[in-house]
């Protein structure tokens, strides 16, 4: 009896370490498997023509893709802001194979919808603007951006209306800044007109907003054109913008990181593929005006650090 | 400590219930897996900080090729600066010529590291630049922070940090990171000199593509700092920038030149620190934990050496104290045996020392045996003693008293009844013999009763009569020889003292079941039932008087040393109403009463 109970105690012991020896030889193993993970595909679809605007923040994707191991394929429109062809391309990256998406949307809620609408639908997010419906996006609080813009503006106002440029056809995240600013001169009794180009002709006002790169673009050339004299506060942190911010034909900016919007795009698309998405906090901005174009923080945001 | 003392009384208690060999087979495994534990453990350690100290000297490598490259670079760009200022302004009036021609030149062959070359008088105008000449409106190169550095210390060249490059319009690319190299110098301008600040802007590709190529091992990094911390070049700087990401820069500036060990954002990593001479800049490398530490990989490598080292061991283990053990167990078993009545055969095998014991067992065992038939022996020799002293206590007595009469009868001329007597005491003795046998058949048993009553009646005068009487087929068993006489005799005595002429004896041999019943009853005074009781007990004094019923008790002993317990008298008597003393005996036959009498010869 003692000598069976001594034959299963010994042969429990050489069982467990028997065991825990297979156990260290497959686990190492199985490790090394489960690294061998393949590149991510990842579309990024801009509503412009072409990419140029874009290549601060590609820069930060690149940056990004790199290091979580994933490849990008930037898709323009042929038509500026087409969201039937947005839709379209979205269509045929899904179906192509695409892990996750990275919209620029012409329209937001419309990519949103068509994505939703495709049977085998991957994650989505969206860049400077959110959907109603979900899909995450990296941008900036559009609502607070718009009223520190506003504010800016009040600094300088003394009098006269202020001129708001709507171009939330093209841009739907304009339509909240805008909003916001509006909100912010009302409670202030400025008055402001809303227009939604400006004219071939000079207008009759010294104080104008715009909400969006482009749009600030085609103020300040607008503005030396036809020889306008209005203050500008824009939206961007293009070369040409900043340029002008610089000479003076922009007063302010609101200005975010480009860089770090693409690179938290794709983190974010990537978490969303390995379902761990966490919720992100929008996208710090700035508002700078012309004279401290120079100061060590801003030289930071508005030139990206490229060879 | 309670707990811990119930734990060690708690490992006692098994230990003591566990064989030998697992006694064995559980210390040298455990011991083996120890050793085999602390021998891991330590080639961790040892082999941890050398890989620690391998990653420090990979990093302090990588890092003085590094400085060396861009301490070439820099000497380069100092050179270039010399060149403008010794060989340029100090041999130029600009009264009579200017810079911009051999800028240019120098510009054009080094148009890969530098950005533009220019020559400021102490007011800040621009007196020579290339290759861009026309200054931003807005600009202030006085007021620039290189601008400053170079005026406050005039012998020294200073580096800036990276900056984007502000003073000149640059229709191609407006917004250039830059590291400007300033200069104090001495301008000449109509034979008077005057002071001034040679500016040289280093592209920050330059220092980028030094730094950049550098890598090292499983993640690491190289970065570059200013004496402040300030950084110049990161691999993610502009995540740093961007806020994404943090560096621990500022603590690296405190750092000394060499390897150390910090935490940053939770993670362990080893800094290496290299200063690039002359700028006080700081060449920072960046090796994380997992560069110098055991890894996952080789350390479930470690872990599988371990375990099967411990599995090798705890097998050999098994194996040996098994065979150690097995001549104990062996010596167990017939040890166990023996302690169970069995014959066993003591095999003496195993080590030396198990050899002696299992040669020491049997000697003992030998010993024992013959120690135990000796005692055997002197125990049957003893009981046997002990029957003849008892039978011996009979005799005496009974042939007194019948000499006795047989003198008295004679005497008084009653010659037929002594010789009536003296027959009857001649038979009584042969059967009181009966060769020496113990045991005898039970008609031989009554016809010494008889004669003995046949003595006594004449000795009484037939005070009493008796009548003795067995069962048909009674008289064939037999019975222990002897053992109804003395009742008779206690019942002549003792029960029949005051009878006159109606005193009945009577003696009764019958058969039931397994049991010989013999009854010896008389009508005489009687006792209580406790004196009766009393009477076999062994607790009252061997006083050899009458009355003491030690004739009785000797027949009760008698029976239980020859039967067992199980057997031997009963006594139920009332005062007045008279006695009877029942004999309990086997009903042996005779083979029975042989191998009976063969048991107690022996004994």
């Amino acid at each position: 009896m003692k000598t069976q109970k001594n034959s299963f105690v010994e042969a429990v012991i050489l069982g467990t370490l028997g065991l825990l020896v297979l156990l260290t030889l497959l686990i190492p193993q199985l490790m090394r498997d489960r690294r061998d993970t393949r590149l991510l595909s990842l579309s990024v679809l801009l509503r412009d023509t072409d990419s140029s605007n874009w290549n601060v923040a590609r820069q930060g994707m690149e940056q990004a893709a790199d290091e979580l191991g994933a490849e990008l394929r930037f898709l323009t429109l042929t038509v500026q802001n087409d969201t039937k062809e947005q839709e379209e391309i979205l269509r045929r990256e899904v179906e192509g194979g695409a892990d996750a998406l990275i919209a620029v949307p012409a329209n937001p809620e419309a990519l949103c919808a068509a994505l939703n609408r495709l049977p085998d639908a991957c994650p989505m997010i969206m860049l400077e603007v959110s959907a109603e419906d979900g899909a995450a996006a990296v941008a900036p609080d559009n609502e607070e951006l718009g009223r520190k813009l506003a504010e800016t503006l009040l600094e300088d106002w003394n009098s006269g209306k202020v001129l708001l440029l709507d171009n939330s056809a093209a841009c739907p995240e304009v339509r909240i800044r805008l909003e916001a600013a509006r909100e912010v001169l009302a409670a202030s009794n400025v008055p402001a007109i809303e227009i939604n180009a400006l004219p071939d002709y000079r207008v009759p006002t010294r104080w104008a907003m715009t909400f969006e790169d482009g749009a600030t673009r085609q103020a300040v050339e607008n503005k030396e054109t036809q020889g306008q004299v209005f203050a500008l506060y824009g939206v961007g942190s293009s070369t040409s913008v900043t340029s002008q911010l610089e000479k003076g034909n922009i007063t302010a900016v609101a200005a975010w990181s480009d860089y770090a919007a693409g690179y938290l795009a794709v983190q974010q698309a990537v978490q969303a593929i390995e379902n761990r998405i966490q919720e992100l906090d929008p996208l710090p901005f700035s508002i700078v005006r012309g004279e401290d174009i120079y100061a060590p923080e801003n030289q930071k945001l508005l030139f990206p650090v490229t060879s | 400590m309670t707990f811990f003392r119930s734990l060690a009384a708690q490992w006692v208690r098994r230990y003591r219930k566990m064989s030998i060999q697992m006694v064995l087979s559980l210390s040298f495994t455990a011991v083996a897996a120890a050793g085999i534990l602390l021998m891991g453990v330590s080639f961790i350690w040892r082999f941890s900080a050398a890989s620690e100290q391998t990653a420090a000297e990979n990093s302090q490598r990588i890092l003085a090729q590094a400085n060396l490259s861009l301490d070439s670079y820099l000497r380069r760009m100092m050179r270039i600066a010399d060149t403008v200022y010794y060989r340029v302004i100090k041999n130029t009036d600009l009264a009579e010529g200017s810079y911009v021609e051999a800028l240019g030149l120098l510009y054009e062959e080094n148009r890969d590291d530098l950005v533009s070359l220019a020559v400021f008088d102490s007011q800040g105008t621009a007196v020579a630049a290339v290759p861009l000449a026309a200054i931003k409106a807005g600009a202030d190169p006085a007021g620039s922070e290189w601008f400053q550095a170079a005026s406050r210390n005039m012998e020294n060249l200073h580096f800036s940090t990276p900056h984007v490059q502000n003073l000149f319009d640059d229709p191609v690319s407006p917004y250039r990171w830059v590291v400007s190299l300033s200069h104090h110098v001495e301008l000449t301008r109509d034979g008077v000199t005057e002071g001034g600040v040679l500016l040289v802007d280093m592209s920050f590709s330059g220092i980028e593509q030094v730094c950049q190529d550098v890598t090292l091992d499983k993640g690491g990094y190289l970065y570059l700092i200013d004496g402040s911390g300030e950084l110049i070049y990161h691999p993610r700087q502009q995540l740093i920038y961007a806020g994404l990401l943090e560096e621990n820069n500022r603590a690296a500036a405190g750092y000394r030149d060499g390897s150390h060990t910090e935490e940053f954002q939770g993670q362990s990593r080893q800094v290496t620190v290299k200063t690039v001479g002359y700028t006080g800049w700081k060449l920072v490398g960046v090796a994380p934990a997992e560069s110098w530490t055991v890894s996952s990989q080789l350390f479930a490598f470690g872990l599988f050496l371990l375990f099967f080292a411990t599995f090798l061991m705890a097998f050999l283990n098994f194996l040996i104290s098994a065979r150690i053990s097995d001549p104990i167990r062996r010596l167990d078993k017939a040890v166990k045996a023996l302690e169970s009545g069995q014959e066993v055969e003591i095999e003496v095998i195993g080590c030396y020392e198990l050899q002696h014991l299992s040669r020491s067992v049997r000697s003992m065992v030998s010993t024992m045996r013959h120690l135990m038939d000796d005692i055997i022996q002197q125990e049957g020799q003893k009981r046997r003693n002990e029957l003849e002293v008892l039978q011996s206590q009979i005799n005496p007595h009974f042939l007194y008293n019948t000499l006795d009469s047989v003198v008295w009868m004679t005497e008084a001329g009653q010659q037929a009844e002594a010789i009536q007597m003296v027959a009857s005491l001649a038979r009584f003795f042969r059967i009181s013999l009966s060769k020496g046998r113990s045991i005898i058949p039970l008609s031989d048993e009554l016809e010494h009763a008889r004669h003995y009553m046949n003595i006594q009646q004449i000795r009484f005068k037939n005070q009493f009569t008796t009548k003795i009487e067995a069962q048909a087929g009674a008289e064939d068993l037999y019975t222990l020889k002897l053992i109804v006489q003395p009742l008779l005799e206690n019942a002549i005595y003792h029960g029949m003292a005051g009878a006159e002429d109606d005193g009945v004896i009577s003696v009764t041999a019958y058969r039931e079941g397994d049991n010989l019943f013999i009854d010896v009853a008389d009508n005489g005074v009687g006792m209580r039932p406790e004196t009766a009781a009393s009477l076999l007990s062994g607790d009252r004094p061997a006083v050899q008087s009458s009355g003491s019923g030690t004739g009785v008790r000797n027949v009760h002993e008698r029976i239980r040393l020859t039967f067992g317990q199980g057997y031997g008298l009963t006594i139920l008597s009332e005062p007045d109403e008279g006695t009877l003393v029942r004999i309990r005996l086997p009903a042996l036959t005779r083979d029975e009463a042989a191998h009976c009498q063969q048991e107690g010869d022996i004994l």
